[in-house]
């Protein structure tokens, strides 16, 4: 899901203390000819419109002149952050602090930092201070409150959310991150009403083109034409794409916007003649929905979650074709196990919730096993890197579209694979999938249990440490040793 | 007129460089404008034949300054400069006269045995072809393709040509019959190779190359005694040894495991020669010898004393650019989006299908053919230059002006869509007249070292091949390379440092290709084979398709006899010592270890 709680960490509106007062400089250091002020207040423009390489080389030199300057630490540590300097960013950050006078807004930008490094320890001792120092700052609360989903506390998560919201009601950022405790400790209701916050998020791109028609609110709707529109990630959709059935017996005349990489799944739903990729093709319409948006509408509780599983089905002369390929590529007696090992690398999440292929190591030293790669992306490079003893059959590099993924996926014993659209798609196959949660899982996965009322063929395997996946990976194949072959 | 020796071309010939290797084709007089000169020619023919050399030279000199394209004086000048064991210059001219006079059987033959002679084979085999062309009716050249085939790795064309000069002269020429038996010899057909240098050797017994074949025929067929029978015999026919002998007897004690006694031969030989030093062949085994007596720095020192001085001996160094043209030119042509347009070959039900045993050479590949080929349904076909070959002719079989890979664009044109299918056959008949498939076979290896470099057409051509690849320690694959002599991979094994630069761009295009496409691909560890031997055969069989055959486990009594390098390991049972060897010469490996660490670290190895 394309999550918009990302905290805030970049700087406000830059306040530099001239040099002379805040810090003791030697005026024989000065060796730039335009006033430090005003070349922080240029650095800070450019850190603000996204030109990072410009303020880093500023900020360079203004740190040359005056390397304890507090400010110019601090945003020059956002500038390392966003490069991707992380251990830099730390130091300078750190730095500021030490040197700095107003120091609310460094340690709030400080407890990220440290929450994206996984030092989460340190991130809570931060992220407190900061609260501490800016009590009315909702910002700080609503960083604890991402933080607190990181390290799975979500009481406490919660309680900063509602913090946040009692000092502005309105920020929505609080909202999802409440909405996201909610739904991960199974309370769907209210967590659905929270989650609708997500869309007011000012830097959540807008998911269709500014409208007059009202949102429909789950009533039957004969006569008139309903929008829906696949928001959110391709897994959002496979997850979501279940209620079109639902949508339809209240609504007959239903149109849908999505991606065009989405028409395979979601023309086993409806005609092709009504989904369309390019708003210019948009038909009008007089109500509109997100896919995302129909559990709340639907009433959704743990116990009523539709699970018609299979609810998509792979095409079966692809799949009869698919099936011949990996007889060829695989005519032995081993079990074949489909893998994905990272996700798509600009999801907000990805760091924690991507593997690597080595990580899958100990699948790869077990016996009578083949492992099938469906990654794309960048990260199937990593196939060619890839020599364990089981041989991994990169199939993957012949995966055009969704059909094929199907087709492929229909032909394989397991699937195990990270959190990614492969596993709503397994698992909506009906297939047996294994998925490989980050400690920290994304709220539908719930907490504490191996299993998911969204989908009865799918197992978890959580983290029980932050980021590190070798237990999970041995889980998987004692698993796999112990359970899947019998 | 002859000029001074400053404005001489360089290859020696005494010709000016514009009269010789800087000629202007469009310069040269033609037959009728030098008719006057054949009176010169003819008097050079005639001094030389008198041994009055420096007339014949000089006359030569003179008409080939008027007209360089006298095939005549070309002909008296080479004889002349062979005498004085100026070779570049007699192969220069030699190429010259082909040049002029491509007809001239003579000098074709001649031209064909100096390039076998000097290890260019390729080269070779096209004169020898020609030989054939000019005069198919000439046992002598059929002989020379008997000759130049057996050592380019094609014995079984080898042997038809021999057959084809015992058919013309309906004779049993001893010498022959060694010739052929040596060709045997390489097929692995030891009984039969045995049967001919004993037939050989009562017609004619005093032959030291008919000999030192039949020794080495039995040492590679584990008959230590009749060698060591055979090494003795020739003792006492040429009491001062020499050091063909002496070389033979050092490596047969030291497959004996006689260490010492073998040295001491080595040491003989090098108070034979001239200069009391070891050529490149005796220092790598003298290498080896000291290798397996423990004594790793004294052994290093002789690998790259062998290296060095075989660099400067046949002026073989690695093609680096060659190599990373072609290199670049691979990755940069087979990516997935154009892999999708491609067309695949079909795959052939009525004949067995290859298995291609990939890995630098030195990796195992040799034991890995000896392992699979002990199955009753796989063959051994060995190092097939078949896959090379293809690269060459698919420009002219699939008509395209553009060289390989970017030829293999023709495949979308109309007229080309089967263009994979001709090419897949040509392999496959080929095959066939080697006459490496026996009855009941459903699958030949090809072990050819660093055919992966070709892995992406080697899918296309045959997608549903197993791909077996051999992987090792990188740096055990770099003391292997310093131990062994080998041309493959544009000669990159002269020098410590180009045999890791190439290892380094042969595996990024493995990495590429195995990224960019579905393959059919299996990577072996070496050391696996090694500690884990069922297990790993167990896994390689399955994925190949076919059941598991206990005879696989003792690949040591595979009466085939594997024709490279390492045989001498592969008749041996599996041992332990030659995993991990690097650590011997972990100090002589610095300087390579930077070169090669990242490869080391994908495939999971520390260096320790």
């Amino acid at each position: 899901m394309t999550s918009p709680r990302d905290p805030h960490y970049a700087a406000a509106a830059p306040r530099l203390i001239p040099p002379s007062r805040a810090v003791p400089q030697r005026l024989g250091d000065v060796r730039v000819p335009v006033p430090l002020v005003e070349l922080f207040t240029i650095a800070a423009g450019f850190e603000r419109a996204g030109k990072l390489e410009e303020a880093d080389r500023l900020f360079a030199h203004i740190l040359a002149v005056a390397p304890n300057q507090a400010d110019s630490l601090h945003l020059s540590g956002v500038v390392a952050f966003r490069l991707g300097r992380q251990d830099e960013a730390v130091a300078k950050v750190e730095k500021a602090i030490q040197h700095g006078i107003d120091i609310a807004l460094y340690l709030r930008n400080l407890c990220e930092i440290y929450r994206t490094l996984n030092r989460l320890d340190d991130a809570v001792a931060t992220g407190r201070r900061a609260a501490q120092l800016a009590p009315n700052d909702p910002l700080c609360l609503h960083n604890l409150a991402v933080l607190y989903y990181e390290r799975l506390e979500i009481d406490e998560s919660i309680a900063c959310a509602d913090a946040a919201l009692r000092i502005d009601p309105d920020l929505a950022s609080a909202h999802l991150s409440r909405a996201e405790g909610l739904l991960i400790q199974g309370n769907l209701a209210e967590g659905w009403e929270e989650y609708e916050w997500a869309f007011r998020i000012p830097s959540v791109p807008k998911m269709m083109p500014p409208t007059n028609r009202p949102q429909w609110r789950g009533r039957p709707f004969d006569d008139a034409t309903l929008l829906l529109v696949a928001d959110q990630g391709f897994g959002d959709v496979i997850q979501f794409s279940r209620y079109i059935p639902w949508v339809l017996e209240r609504c007959p005349n239903v149109v849908l916007g999505c991606s065009s990489e989405m028409v395979p799944i979601l023309r086993q739903f409806l005609p092709s003649s009504r989904i369309f990729y390019d708003w210019q093709n948009c038909p009008p319409f007089q109500a509109f929905c997100r896919l995302s948006g129909l559990p709340r509408l639907h009433g959704t509780h743990l116990d009523s979650i539709p699970a018609p599983i299979p609810y998509l089905h792979a095409d079966p002369a692809r799949a009869a074709a698919m099936a011949q390929r990996l007889n060829a590529l695989i005519p032995g007696t081993r079990k074949r196990i489909g893998i994905v090992w990272a996700g798509r690398p600009t999801h907000n999440n990805d760091n924690r919730r991507s593997a690597r292929l080595s990580d899958f190591a100990p699948l790869a030293d077990l016996p009578d096993i083949a492992l099938i790669s469906l990654q794309k992306g960048p990260s199937a490079a990593q196939a060619g890197l890839y020599f364990g003893r089981a041989p991994l059959i990169n199939v993957g590099a012949e995966i055009a579209d969704y059909d094929d993924t199907m087709a492929l996926l229909h032909c394989l014993d397991l699937v195990v694979t990270v959190d990614t659209s492969v596993a709503h798609l397994a698992a909506a196959l009906g297939k047996p999938v294994w998925v490989l949660l980050a400690r920290s899982p994304d709220w539908r996965w719930l907490m504490n249990r191996d299993d998911t009322p969204w989908y009865p063929t799918m197992r978890l395997f959580r983290q029980t440490v932050s980021r590190q996946w070798s237990a999970v990976m041995q889980n998987v194949a004692d698993a796999l040793k112990r359970d899947a072959f019998g | 007129m002859n000029a001074p020796a400053a404005m001489l071309c360089r290859c020696g010939s005494g010709l000016r460089p514009a009269r010789c290797c800087a000629i202007n084709p469009a310069e040269l007089p033609s037959d009728e404008t030098g008719r006057h000169l054949a009176p010169l020619v003819e008097r050079a023919i005639a001094a030389q034949r008198q041994g009055a050399s420096e007339t014949a030279e000089r006359l030569c000199l003179d008409v080939l300054e008027m007209a360089p394209n006298r095939v005549g004086a070309l002909g008296v000048l080479q004889q002349i400069r062979e005498a004085q064991g100026n070779q570049l210059a007699a192969e220069t001219l030699l190429r010259r006269i082909v040049f002029f006079d491509p007809n001239n059987f003579s000098a074709t033959n001649e031209l064909a045995l100096k390039l076998l002679a000097k290890g260019a084979l390729h080269e070779a085999v096209i004169h020898a072809r020609n030989a054939v062309r000019i005069a198919p009716g000439n046992p002598q050249s059929h002989n020379l393709m008997g000759l130049i085939l057996t050592e380019a790795q094609r014995p079984t064309v080898g042997e038809y040509h021999y057959r084809k000069v015992l058919e013309l002269t309906d004779t049993r020429d001893p010498i022959l019959l060694a010739n052929l038996a040596w060709n045997l010899k390489n097929q692995g057909r030891m009984e039969e190779a045995r049967a001919l240098y004993e037939e050989s050797v009562a017609a004619l017994p005093a032959v030291r190359q008919t000999l030192l074949g039949w020794a080495r025929l039995e040492e590679a067929d584990r008959k230590f005694d009749a060698a060591n029978d055979i090494l003795d015999r020739m003792e006492t026919l040429w009491p001062a040894s020499g050091p063909a002998i002496l070389l033979a007897r050092a490596v047969l004690l030291g497959r004996m495991k006689r260490y010492d006694e073998a040295l001491i031969m080595l040491d003989r030989l090098a108070e034979q020669s001239s200069d009391g030093r070891l050529g490149p062949n005796e220092l790598t085994e003298k290498g080896r010898l000291l290798d397996q007596m423990g004594l790793y720095d004294d052994a290093f020192a002789a690998f790259a004393e062998g290296k060095r001085l075989a660099r400067e001996l046949s002026g073989q160094h690695y093609l680096d650019k060659v190599a990373e043209n072609l290199t670049t030119r691979l990755g940069n042509f087979f990516t997935a989006g154009r892999l999708q347009t491609l067309p695949r070959a079909t795959v052939r039900e009525d004949v067995p299908q290859p298995i291609f045993v990939l890995g630098f050479p030195r990796s195992g590949t040799t034991l890995m053919e000896q392992t699979l080929s002990s199955h009753p349904r796989i063959v051994a076909g060995d190092e097939l230059p078949l896959i090379h070959d293809i690269t060459g002719l698919m420009p002219r079989m699939l008509e395209s002006p553009l060289n390989y890979p970017e030829a293999l664009a023709e495949l979308w044109m109309g007229d080309q869509r089967e263009g994979l299918d001709n090419l897949r056959d040509y392999y496959l008949q080929k095959v066939a007249q080697m006459r490496i498939l026996t009855p009941g076979a459903a699958w030949f290896t090809d072990k050819m070292p660093l055919n992966e470099t070709h892995l992406g057409l080697i899918a296309l051509l045959f997608p549903q091949s197993p791909l077996i690849h051999v992987i090792r320690h990188p740096l055990d694959i770099m003391v292997s390379a310093m131990s062994n002599h080998f041309t493959h991979g544009f000669s990159c094994a002269s020098a410590l440092e180009t045999t890791a630069r190439h290892y380094v761009r042969v595996m990024d295009l493995v990495k590429q290709y195995r990224s960019e496409m579905a393959l059919r691909y299996l990577a072996v560890r070496y050391e696996d084979m090694v500690t884990d031997q069922e297990a790993t055969i167990r896994s390689v069989l399955d994925f190949v398709g076919e059941p598991f055959d206990p005879k696989c486990l003792h690949f040591q009594e595979n009466q085939r006899y594997a024709r490279t390098a390492s045989y001498a390991q592969v008749t041996e049972r599996l041992y332990d010592r030659s995993r991990f060897r690097y650590r011997h010469y972990l100090k002589h490996l610095e300087p390579v270890i930077p070169i090669l660490q990242a490869h080391i670290d994908w495939l999971g190895y520390t260096v320790d």
